[in-house]
């Protein structure tokens, strides 16, 4: 299985493909939704170049295309799993080859949002169902039969009475003169053969012996490397450096100053090209650099939160969601619950530091790298460097991990900036320290609760948070809320609850920001849900019952129901240590049950955590479960170990011996259920993470009464 | 502590040795600077007990207790299987084992980071070409101990892998206790050099090794 | 820049490299192998490991000079055919996710096997704790590798 990027042409060649082949691809209509299913020829009278998703050679050979970044969520599995479904070919003999950039081609390719299947499934099926259909359609006219009395089923085509057969790859040449049909029909939930079954990553035996090719693995021909000393403070420029040690490193070829984009601003350092990885980093540690950090704050992890608690006491905010009296009842309420949550700033830390390849030519620029966002990398450097878009060619490699980090242009950007100046390839390594310092990071956040709860019930709600917005450096306004303030919060909530506000106070540092695994679900969901807990505990309810009780649909109730068949929460005795907590994210909602229990050298040690996951519609139960325990794992060094902390304005832990990660001694057992229903696909990469933190602290407030509101907290000295 | 294996038995206070120490104080008298590794002159004389000093050699082990509970010995003689680490001696993180040799166990072994020499940068592994802990038989624990108990295992041949004084004194100069005194970028030294500590161990040694009392610490 | 040989997976290399240059990128830059991974460069993550005379040594501290003679296996030459017990067991149980770090676990887990063929869950602890993985796959880690151990115990008994 090649698991390279390939053009059109390069793929034809090196897949073997020979003599016809059946391609059908999709034609996307402006901004349309769904896509019109095409074959080459009517590729050609639309215009467009086809797509080409499904390949099927005169062998009988099945190529396929993922147009989404492989990160570890899946998609290389997910995307194939669809297809032969619905083409009715075996898994274990389809090719899998990464889409190359291009977003007119392939739709949106940005791989965030735990969007691969939820937003490409339906297209996904129907698109190998309609290849299928005109295999069967070649077959039938062969000889001579009513189509009807054909089905396919292994890569053959099959016809029923007489038991003959025809291999696809017979069938090829005639169906792909075949006009494709405009309905064809889908298999029902219960007739499928691989969705839905645990079938196994066919990525997973290129990671098992070194020939997957991730970013870092990428070398073409006369490849220089490249390392950059870079400003500390995130914005900064260069005033001047000294390189005089540098050059006496052998091996060390270039040494100039870089500037590259960090959104709507620019980060300056000195770059240092050489003929090793090795050269090049001990040539930026040999660099004496002089900063211009002038023109903006350096501000101090303290002085952030102390402007964001002042800000939740003195300001109203923006309202993103305003309904009822809310804060006339709690202005008045003889009793009310008033707390603040504060959240950490986040980094990454994908495995894979970042990197990326980039050949500047005359004519063209080509990029390869471990890129989440194809067509924004495409937009920003066309812009930055005045390349028509369509010469910005991109290259897809595995990722060793992205979790929103990697759907940056920043850093492919600036390899380009190198290979210009260079005038030849060039990979550019950051160092863990460069990726752990350099941001963007996920924002912290601070967080007001104010509630009021009569007879059982909320009866006011009010939440406000003070953090900074993402989209403002995507140059985003700055006078409207941010259009996250709810994400993370189930919405049957703000039926029931009659007087509830959400409020946006804007808040800016110099720190750039943006999104990580499941963006503000992840911050937003412990406070709601924490804040959930004390309500309940206020009004006297079982916090489970509590939430009930407010969430008035079907869907929401079963996964409760399970929640509470599966971790024995009806049994559970009080002051046990159990705690519960529900959140949305990207149309799926995950509710998990924690369970501590006192440790024997003191703190608090995780017993059990139970995740019943409801994503609708899913393709592999085991990529399901694997993304949750992955979830829960990013979610437990979250909560209790992770913290960006800047100090006069820079990002004080460089590498893993102080921003240490969770390790196999660390992690509690997780049970995993995933709810069957027919409704829609849901997200499945970033959906486990966000109720995490807040089950654990809710289950910690049962076991010991302490109410923890501030993350990250240590689990030794609760 | 590379020779741990036989549990020896013997009076610690022989006559051999007393003379052993006899003549080191006078070459410490004549100036510790030249005390060096391979110039320490160990003969077989005879002795008296005159020597012993049980006030000079508490004070002396006050100096010497200080180093061996700084993070730099201490460290590396934890009170349970896993290292210390760090100024402030927290559980190495990744939580390596002792293993039966002290050198770890499996793909954890002491070498498998720990170079010859000190890796460059802060945060990263200090190096030595024996890099271990001492082994699960002689585990020569100084974390939580006081200066009493630290003083009266010191001596200890069932516990100090069979060290007689004469091992003892040559160990003042073992290279991983050197390595204390050149522990990588970033890492606080011994309190005080490790001439200055040397000239404590001998005094406290020479002068009959004495235990500060319990309430002594 | 000095002229060394180094032999990995069996293979000789004759390479000029500085010899302070840390193993990892000897392999990766002037060997061409990819398999073995760049992670924190500091020992802390164990990305990098590879077989030094069989120990599971952190590449990424280890200076080039220091494999002279030695016999360095990496990723790539842990097995002929990908069909290590342990990476057998990594397929079976589907242990990688994005499987930047799954090398260096692999290799780590394959010296636990030769020396613990029978790990208990604190023998997994005790090897595998200098891995870390961002995915989380902690757990199937674990399973794997009590997985690799049956596997290895019926290869050898058969």
């Amino acid at each position: 299985m090649d698991n390279q990027t390939l053009s059109r042409r390069n793929f034809l060649k090196t897949s073997g493909m020979t003599g016809a082949v059946l391609s059908l691809g999709f034609y996307w209509p402006g901004n349309a939704k769904s896509a019109k299913i095409v074959n080459a020829a009517e590729a050609q009278n639309f215009g467009v170049e086809m797509n080409s998703w499904v390949h099927i050679d005169t062998s009988g050979k099945v190529t396929i295309f993922d147009h989404r970044a492989e990160m570890g969520q899946g998609s290389y599995q997910a995307v194939p799993q669809i297809v032969a479904e619905e083409l009715e070919v075996n898994l274990n003999e389809i090719n899998v080859v990464f889409a190359q950039g291009d977003n007119k081609k392939y739709g949106n390719q940005v791989t965030g949002g735990s969007s691969t299947v939820r937003g490409s499934y339906k297209n996904l099926l129907k698109l190998s169902a309609t290849a299928r259909e005109m295999l069967i359609q070649a077959a039938a006219a062969k000889w001579g039969v009513d189509k009807a009395e054909c089905y396919a089923e292994g890569g053959n085509v099959i016809h029923k009475p007489s038991g003959k057969r025809f291999h696809y790859g017979e069938l090829v040449d005639a169906a792909s003169k075949l006009e494709p049909p405009k309905e064809v029909i889908l298999k029902k939930r219960s007739d499928y053969k691989l969705i839905g079954k645990p079938l196994r990553r066919l990525d997973t035996p290129l990671k098992t012996n070194g020939s997957a090719i991730f970013g870092l693995d990428k070398e073409i021909p006369g490849m220089m490397y490249a390392a950059v000393e870079r400003n500390p403070r995130l914005r900064g420029k260069v005033k001047s450096f000294d390189d005089t040690k540098t050059r006496q490193i052998p091996g060390v070829k270039h040494v100039f100053k870089v500037k590259m984009g960090v959104f709507n601003t620019y980060r300056e350092g000195v770059a240092v090209v050489a003929d090793s990885t090795w050269a090049a980093i001990q040539g930026k540690k040999a660099l004496k650099v002089e900063w211009d950090d002038t023109g903006f704050e350096h501000l101090d992890t303290e002085e952030i939160y102390k402007r964001q608690r002042e800000a939740l006491q003195t300001q109203e905010g923006l309202a993103f969601k305003k309904q009822g009296e809310p804060s006339e009842i709690i202005a008045k309420a003889a009793k009310k619950i008033d707390v603040t949550y504060e959240t950490p700033y986040q980094y990454h830390a994908a495995m894979e530091p970042l990197n990326c390849v980039a050949h500047y030519q005359d004519d063209k620029l080509e990029i390869w790298g471990p890129i989440q966002a194809p067509e924004w990398v495409q937009d920003y450097i066309s812009k930055e460097m005045s390349i028509p878009k369509e010469k910005v060619i991109l290259n897809m490699t595995f990722l060793g991990g992205g979790f929103g980090r990697k759907a940056f242009m920043d850093y492919p950007h600036e390899a380009s900036v190198i290979s210009k100046e260079i005038k030849a390839p060039v990979q550019v390594v950051w160092t863990r320290e460069d990726d752990a310092t350099q941001g963007p990071f996920r924002p912290g956040i601070t967080y007001r609760c104010e509630g009021v709860v009569s007879n059982g019930a909320i009866d006011a709600f009010k939440v406000k948070m003070a953090g900074q917005n993402n989209a403002h450096w995507r140059g985003g306004k700055k006078d409207v809320p941010n259009g996250s303030a709810s994400e993370g919060f189930l919405k049957p909530y703000m039926d029931s609850i009659k007087n509830l506000a959400i409020m946006d106070i804007p808040f800016e540092t110099p720190i750039p920001t943006m999104w990580w695994r499941s963006v503000y679900a992840s911050t937003n969901g412990f406070a709601y849900e924490s804040f959930l807990d004390e309500l309940a505990l206020e009004a006297g309810k079982d916090p489970l019952e509590f939430r009930r009780a407010h969430l008035k649909e079907e869907r929401l109730h079963k996964l409760i129901d399970k929640m509470e068949e599966v971790s024995g929460w009806k049994n559970r005795k009080k002051g046990e240590g159990f705690g519960t907590a529900i959140t949305e994210c990207f149309a799926s909602t995950v509710g998990h049950v924690v369970k501590v229990s006192k440790a024997p050298n003191g703190g608090v040690k995780i017993d059990q955590v139970w995740v019943v996951m409801d994503c609708g519609w899913y393709v592999n139960p085991d990529t399901v479960r694997a993304q949750v325990e992955g979830s829960v794992v990013m979610g437990l060094g979250a909560a209790t170990i992770h913290e960006v902390k800047f100090k006069d304005g820079m990002a004080v832990d460089s590498n893993f011996s102080t921003y240490q990660m969770p390790r196999i001694t660390d992690i509690p057992p997780i049970e995993i259920h995933i709810m069957e229903n027919d409704a829609d696909a849901g997200g499945v990469g970033e959906p486990g993470l966000p109720a995490f933190a807040p089950a654990l602290t809710n289950a910690i407030f049962d076991l010991t009464g302490k109410r923890i509101r501030r993350l990250p907290f240590s689990l030794a000295t609760v | 502590m590379k020779r741990h294996s036989q549990a020896g038995k013997g009076d610690l206070f022989s006559v051999k040795t007393a003379t052993v120490l006899s003549i080191l104080v006078f070459i410490i008298a004549v100036g510790a600077s030249a005390f060096r590794k391979d110039e320490v002159a160990v003969k077989e004389t005879t002795l008296s007990a005159i020597n012993r000093d049980s006030v000079e050699s508490v004070k002396a082990f006050a100096t010497v207790y200080k180093v061996l509970m700084s993070p730099r010995c201490m460290n590396c003689h934890p009170a349970g299987d896993v290292p210390l680490q760090g100024d402030d001696s927290h559980l190495h993180v990744m939580g390596p084992k002792r293993g039966h040799d002290g050198k770890g166990v499996y793909a954890m072994k002491c070498a498998n980071c720990h170079q010859e020499t000190n890796t460059p940068g802060l945060h990263t592994p200090p190096g030595n070409p024996d890099w271990h802990l001492p082994p699960a038989d002689m585990k020569m624990v100084f974390q939580g101990k006081s200066a009493h108990e630290l003083a009266k295992q010191l001596v200890d041949k069932k516990k100090n892998g069979n060290k007689d004084i004469k091992k003892l004194i040559e160990h003042a100069d073992d290279g991983l206790v050197l390595a204390g005194w050149n522990p990588g970028e970033g890492r606080m030294l011994p309190p005080v050099s490790h001439a200055e500590f040397k000239k404590a161990w001998l005094t406290w040694l020479n002068k009959g090794a004495y235990a500060p009392k319990k309430t002594s610490n | 820049m000095a002229k060394i040989t180094l032999n990995i997976n069996n293979k000789e290399y004759p390479l000029e490299a500085d010899p302070q240059m840390p193993l990892l990128w000897a392999i990766r830059d002037l060997a061409g192998l990819k398999g073995t991974k760049y992670g924190c460069g500091v020992a802390q993550c164990g990305a990098c490991v590879v077989h030094l005379n069989g120990e599971a040594v952190r590449s990424c501290v280890t200076k080039v000079s220091r494999a002279v003679g030695k016999q360095v296996v990496t990723i790539e030459g842990l097995s002929a055919t990908n069909n290590h017990p342990v990476q057998k067991a990594w397929q079976e149980i589907d242990v990688p996710q994005c499987g930047y770090c799954h090398s260096g676990q692999i290799m780590s887990a394959a010296v636990l096997l030769r020396e613990k063929p029978d790990p208990t869950d604190q023998d997994i602890d005790d090897a595998m704790a200098g891995n870390i993985c961002r995915c989380g796959t902690y757990l199937r880690i674990r399973k794997a590798i009590h997985l690799a151990a049956e596997m290895q115990k019926k290869t050898s008994q058969g």
